[in-house]
């Protein structure tokens, strides 16, 4: 359910991102605009005919996939419907307040038209998800004892998380370093203003990969993500930090070290790409791991 | 469907956006044809919806002389001014020409005063001038740097001609509407855009934070910058807070700050921070109550000692209030060509100096066909707008002038261009002018960021915010 929540909202910044950062953009802008177009299917998850890559109207196409499409199960409107089932299943768990926000949620998506939107400009739609999606998160720490249920919740939201920080990564062209390309990049993981604060000469691009991989306290960082991931195992089990009991702990374990003690040099000899990949199959890995120890039988929300 | 467009008729000025004809100039075709789909019904539509982004982002302005609720939204106009890349590389080399002659002009007078040595524009001016810091003699400032950020207004007269109205070497405001009002707009109305690509404007907090940290004391290698601001009641307190966050630099009052033995820091939780550039969003008077005013709270004692000793930059340098002085302004030709022996690139406007005696009764006998400005205020305030006075106030102004003619010039009314602006159901052309953001960086580095205000009352040529003025969204053409 978090999770999909999640992913519903860096769904919405990313498509709202890239589509501010393309209106007054030039035609060397616009050459660039496809290529993001085409990253962002992937980033979403998406899988598409390559024909309809070629396409002139990528921009529509990849919006129109994102946000209401019903064929492919990880886009904005998949993603709440998803969400809000699994709630139902366990609404008995869950607060009233986190229930009504996801419910909101779902009846304000679904009452929208791509026809709607599309004559509105898209901003609004996707703000209002994002926001929503962000208060979501807000409403479950708030509302919800932080025990199991809750423990539950926060892997969920923060293993989606890193492996959208890591897809991300992976379309990142890291042989582009324009300002620009890293205002983009910086937008995308909501960290333009922290990585700004963070780095007094906000414009070196080694210095914002960093930022996203590794920074030890921006709560989308690829590392902070896996350590909250970690974290929440272990209250769970009440096993140490550094310990394990199961296999999701072991895999999360080892991935949080190994972040902890990595160098940016060293992920970029790599290929920066390569290690965003990498990364992204493990997450996916540790989510296998928490299927079978705790729900053999039901998928991960 | 009613067209917005449709009803606009053009006026006997300089129309930005049509020609003597009435048809559409080549750099507005493209917006003509996108009004001519869109419905006035739909327009209001996004007005609110503009109007509703910016009140809860609270992009506000302050009006000192409103009791009521003082904080307003600045009304933004939804229709774009266009400049075309060829206008702009003018515009681009005549701002860049002016700000690096005055900065050349601060360094003389607070120097050797070769140019007054020289008699190439009288003594007494300059030492009369209010904004003239003696404080400031023999003080070397950073890289030589005193105009760090200034915002050159602009306006066009009858034949189009761009003239400089005014410099603003102090600490011109205006950046955060560039900044949000290119954001609101794409975002809630991208249609606009359909047949044109402007310049992108979010790339100006990072050269202005390139400059500020070029201006460092020497032997800094990564200087801490701060912007200073008088707090949350100043009228530009929203872009003081937009510039620190987008810049990622602190934003400090007075009160955050402390001088010990001649240097600035900064209290932080962890104990104190050394600061070395001040981006300061605060007049000269109330930097220092050491100084200046010994009763402002909103200064740090001591500062002015340590920026004397050198171990601090303050951006702009305190005393550039002088090379903007209305009574200076008619030397800035002469100012260009003394110090880089180059005509000036874009024209002042014909102004009256009221010290000479002909001049003087030139100006008090026709008051009435004259705009009177004080050279000691600005904002639009302190100013008297001839064919529109009361013959009470043109006396008023008559017996000031003769009294104090220091503080006054005078200057015929330039007829500002004129721009298609949504009044109602209607398309209505209004006075604008251009105010571009200059930043002097190794050179001086003018980029695409340009604030263009509206008179949003008929006939008026006030653009001011603090006198009912609008601001529109410019848009800078590639070449």
């Amino acid at each position: 359910m978090s999770r999909n929540v999640e992913r519903a909202e860096s769904l919405a910044r990313i498509l709202d991102v890239n589509y501010n950062r393309t209106v007054d953009r030039n035609a060397a802008g616009r050459e660039r605009a496809a290529r993001v177009w085409r990253s962002v299917f992937d980033i979403a998850g998406i899988v598409v005919d390559p024909e309809l890559l070629e396409g002139a109207s990528l921009a529509s196409a990849a919006f129109e996939r994102c946000t209401f499409s019903t064929e492919h199960r990880t886009s904005i409107v998949s993603c709440i419907r998803i969400a809000r089932s699994n709630a139902l299943s366990v609404r008995a768990e869950l607060s009233t307040e986190v229930w009504e926000c996801l419910n909101g949620l779902y009846l304000f998506v679904e009452a929208q038209s791509p026809r709607s939107v599309a004559r509105e400009g898209p901003s609004s739609f996707l703000r209002s998800v994002r926001d929503t999606a962000q208060a979501f998160g807000g409403i479950v720490d708030a509302t919800v004892s932080h025990e199991d249920e809750w423990n539950f919740l926060q892997i969920g939201r923060y293993l989606e998380r890193s492996a959208m920080t890591a897809r991300i990564l992976r379309n990142h062209d890291f042989g582009d370093e324009s300002a620009h390309e890293y205002q983009r990049l910086l937008e995308m993981c909501c960290a333009s203003e922290p990585f700004a604060k963070a780095q007094r000469l906000s414009s070196d691009p080694y210095e914002a990969l960093s930022f996203l991989f590794l920074h030890r306290s921006f709560p989308r960082s690829i590392r902070f993500c896996t350590h909250e991931v970690d974290r929440a195992l272990h209250r769970i089990t009440e096993t140490p930090m550094g310990a394990y009991s199961n296999e999701a702990e072991r895999v999360t374990g080892r991935l949080s070290a190994m972040l902890d003690f990595v160098q940016i040099g060293e992920i970029l000899d790599e290929g920066g790409d390569r290690f965003a990949s990498r990364i992204a199959e493990r997450a996916d890995a540790i989510g296998l791991a928490i299927q079978s120890s705790y729900f053999p039988r039901i998928p991960v929300g | 469907m009613q067209p917005l467009l449709d009803r606009y008729r053009r006026v006997d000025f300089f129309d930005e956006f049509a020609d003597s004809q009435g048809v559409p100039r080549a750099h507005y075709a493209g917006l003509a044809e996108t009004l001519r789909t869109i419905d006035i019904a739909e327009f209001h539509h996004r007005v609110d919806l503009v109007n509703s982004v910016l009140l809860q982002r609270g992009v506000t302005f302050t009006v000192y002389s409103d009791s009521r609720g003082t904080e307003r939204i600045l009304p933004f106009d939804l229709i774009p001014r266009i400049v075309p890349g060829g206008e702009w590389s003018l515009i681009k080399r005549g701002i860049a020409q002016r700000v690096l002659a005055l900065n050349a002009f601060l360094g003389d007078v607070y120097g050797p005063q070769r140019i007054l040595r020289e008699g190439r524009m009288p003594a007494e001016m300059v030492f009369s001038s209010k904004f003239f810091n003696r404080e400031m003699i023999g003080v070397r400032v950073p890289r030589d740097v005193y105009i760090h950020v200034s915002g050159v207004d602009l306006i066009r007269g009858r034949d189009g001609t761009y003239y400089v109205l005014e410099d603003n070497l102090r600490t011109p405001s205006g950046i955060s509407y560039v900044l949000e009002n290119r954001d609101v707009l794409k975002r809630s109305f991208p249609r606009l855009f359909e047949n044109y690509a402007p310049r992108p404007v979010d790339d100006y907090p990072r050269r202005l934070l390139d400059a500020l940290r070029y201006s460092a004391p020497p032997g800094v290698s990564d200087p801490t910058v701060v912007l200073l601001t008088p707090g949350i009641y100043n009228s530009a307190y929203f872009e003081h807070t937009v510039l620190a966050r987008r810049m990622g630099i602190e934003l400090v009052e007075g009160n955050d700050l402390l001088v010990h033995e001649n240097v600035v820091f900064m209290k932080t939780t962890k104990g104190l921070q050394r600061v070395d550039v001040i981006y300061r969003r605060i007049d000269d008077d109330y930097l220092d109550p050491l100084a200046f005013k010994p009763d402002s709270s909103l200064g740090v004692v001591g500062l002015m000692n340590a920026y004397r000793a050198g171990s601090v930059t303050i951006a702009n340098a305190v005393g550039t209030g002088v090379a903007d002085d209305k009574a200076i302004y008619p030397f800035v030709p002469e100012i260009i060509r003394f110090y880089l022996d180059e005509e000036p690139i874009l024209p002042n406007v014909p102004t009256y100096d009221c010290t000479d005696d002909v001049q003087r009764r030139h100006v008090t006998s026709h008051l009435d066909e004259l705009v009177v400005k004080n050279t000691n205020q600005s904002g639009g305030y302190g100013m008297l707008m001839g064919p529109s006075s009361t013959a009470l106030e043109r006396a008023q102004f008559k017996d000031a002038i003769e009294a104090n003619p220091r503080d006054f010039i005078a200057q015929p009314i330039i007829p500002l261009s004129c721009h298609p602006t949504v009044f109602g159901d209607t398309l209505a052309p209004r006075h604008i002018d251009l105010r571009p953001f200059v930043l002097m960086n190794e050179e001086v580095d003018v980029p695409p960021t340009a604030l263009t205000r509206v008179a949003l009352t008929e006939g008026s040529l006030v653009v001011n915010s603090s006198q009912g003025g609008g601001s529109k969204d410019t848009w800078i053409l590639e070449d």
